[in-house]
């Protein structure tokens, strides 16, 4: 009896939560879906159009910019930090106190997207520190604008935010370095395996579930990316380094074509659900061993 | 012996390597301090590696204060507590009724609740900005920390919900013997245990709130209400050109919070990192 009155009075104990993830992120979630079929502008009453948005996503010309980026950003921006981040876990590992070492490394992740942002938007600027250092080092014909030169400002964004997302993949390494048995590595060792032998027969495949955690974060992460073009480059110029979540800003809160940048957003939604429906499971499962 | 010196040698060049590595890695945070203390006309002319010993940090802290940081910096604290401090007020409350009151379906409760940090913050945005214009709290300090709380919550429910998985029902039986009602139960006993998972995801919260800019961008539009990131960025457009160091240093200035978190917690950060970074990441 005690029993059906706590079933009834944890209501109360949810309900705060319940409501207000339902109006704030339930609720958006749905309205965007319908959104993304209907020509809604914010002025006129929304007709609904079909499946024209997502038709008009994959054929104007003008998106397969959008479009590209965003790829070359999720391809890069995971294979740089993930790569970067196990290179700097695997050497730390080996040195006794370098604790110091970790926290340096990691101090780049701390910082937000936007305070990054504006720091290497000056780093890479055409009179900046970048160019600067070419120039010293002999290179000088290499130096020009950045961020305001396409291809070159997507790949240099891409770098800015390597610098600063490899901590966390470094991090998640470490604690799968630190659990690894200490036996096969010496029995490996003592058949001779060294440098990259032992890294690619050994430790990678020893520690594939921390690649496939971090590697799924940074894909989710990549695939969205805003703060860090925005604020390096507003995705120009023109839109020559603009991003799919860039593209859903701009289209929402500038050209006030809301079933466009809903499309976009439902997109954006569907490829990151694949990515996110992945991570979980291997982070679940990760926890349930442990 | 000779395995010995060998071992040595090694570690000796790998520290080296090391730390050249690192120095190189740290070096544009190097460069964001010692150019936040030039003047503007220091900065535009000289060399960008150079280090002056001087004062001017004083007189650029001030100026990015005033034209705009300090609002920024105040607002963004606001929202960090409070957000941050009701989410975890409300996960505490709901993942104690669906794990400790044994609630019927709690697991989809519970999916129910962790579902609002799956989505991309894109599938949000315009129905909340058009919600909230129509009920007249965009632009307002209000508008923010209720988004604030409600984006926090699935993850701090998640968080929570494994913490109350782990207390020994022992407990709470007892206590129940003893006449404790649900409420007490959960200030008297759950709260104490509860104390480091507690403050581990008000401070995750908090860093995710100071770092974000797309929802700041979103609802808020006036210098009294924009998170320290937005005035951040807004200040840039502004000066960058004119003023470099002023905005240097108000990059300094919003960094300096999160950067105190993380050395405070620093490895604790690392599982709640990886989990949290589902709904709170940095694209």
């Amino acid at each position: 009896m005690n029993f059906n009155k706590d079933t009834n009075q944890a209501y109360l104990y949810i309900a705060p939560a319940v409501i207000l993830v339902s109006l704030i992120c339930i609720y958006p979630i749905i309205r965007t879906l319908i959104m993304s079929f209907t020509d809604n502008d914010g002025l006129n009453p929304a007709n609904f159009i079909g499946f024209d948005n997502y038709i008009k996503l994959f054929l104007d010309p003008n998106y397969i910019i959008p479009i590209k980026n965003t790829i070359i950003w999720t391809v890069l921006a995971t294979v740089f930090p993930v790569s970067i981040g196990f290179l700097f876990a695997y050497s730390i590992q080996f040195l006794p106190r370098s604790n110091f070492f970790q926290i340096l490394i990691y101090i780049p992740a701390t910082v937000s997207a936007a305070a990054a942002g504006v720091l290497f938007g000056f780093i890479l600027d055409k009179s900046g520190l970048f160019n600067q250092v070419l120039a010293l080092i002999g290179f000088e014909h290499l130096n020009r604008d950045w961020l305001f030169r396409a291809p070159e400002n997507t790949y240099s964004m891409i770098g800015a935010y390597t610098w600063q997302a490899t901590g966390i993949n470094m991090m998640i390494f470490l604690v799968g370095l630190q659990g690894l048995p200490k036996e096969p590595m010496e029995a490996a060792k003592i058949d001779g395996a060294k440098g990259f032998t032992l890294i690619f027969k050994i430790v990678i495949p020893m520690i594939m579930p921390y690649f496939v955690i971090a590697s799924l974060l940074a894909l989710i992460n990549s695939f969205r990316i805003f703060d860090s073009v925005w604020v390096m480059t507003m995705g120009g110029p023109g839109r020559y380094s603009e991003t799919l979540a860039v593209t859903m800003y701009r289209e929402g809160f500038i050209i006030f074509d809301l079933g466009y940048a809903a499309a976009v957003a439902v997109l954006i939604s569907l490829v990151g659900l694949v990515f996110s429906y992945y991570y979980l499971k291997s982070v679940l499962t990760k926890e349930d061993v442990s | 012996m000779n395995y010995k010196t060998k071992e040595k040698v090694n570690l000796t060049v790998g520290y080296i390597g090391m730390i050249i590595v690192v120095m190189a890695w740290i070096y544009p945070v190097f460069f964001l301090i010692v150019n936040a203390n030039k003047t503007a006309s220091q900065y535009s002319k000289g060399d960008k590696t150079e280090i002056i010993f001087g004062t001017a940090f004083i007189d650029n802290a001030i100026k990015a204060w005033n034209k705009g940081i300090g609002d920024g910096v105040v607002n963004s604290l606001i929202y960090g507590f409070c957000g941050s401090s009701l989410a975890v007020i409300f996960a505490f409350l709901a993942a104690f009724g669906i794990v400790r009151l044994k609630m019927k379906n709690g697991l989809l409760w519970f999916l129910l609740i962790y579902s609002g940090t799956v989505f991309p913050f894109q599938m949000y945005l315009l129905p909340l900005f058009e919600a909230y214009v129509a009920i007249g709290i965009y632009n307002t300090k209000f508008g923010l920390i209720l988004m604030y709380v409600s984006i926090c919550i699935p993850f701090a429910t998640f968080v929570l919900r494994g913490f109350f998985l782990t207390v020994p029902w022992e407990l709470q039986e007892l206590a129940k013997i003893e006449g404790a009602s649900n409420l007490q139960i959960l200030y008297k006993i759950m709260m104490p245990l509860a104390k480091a998972p507690l403050l581990l995801v008000f401070l995750i919260q908090f860093t995710w709130i100071w770092n974000d800019l797309l929802f700041g961008m979103v609802l808020s539009r006036s210098t009294s209400v924009r998170p320290v990131t937005s005035a951040l960025v807004g200040m840039q457009n502004l000066y960058a050109q004119m003023d470099g160091p002023t905005i240097l240093m108000a990059t300094v200035m919003a960094s300096i919070p999160t950067l105190v978190i993380f050395l405070l917690l620093q490895r604790h950060f690392i599982r709640g990192l990886t989990l949290g970074s589902m709904g709170t990441g940095k694209g």
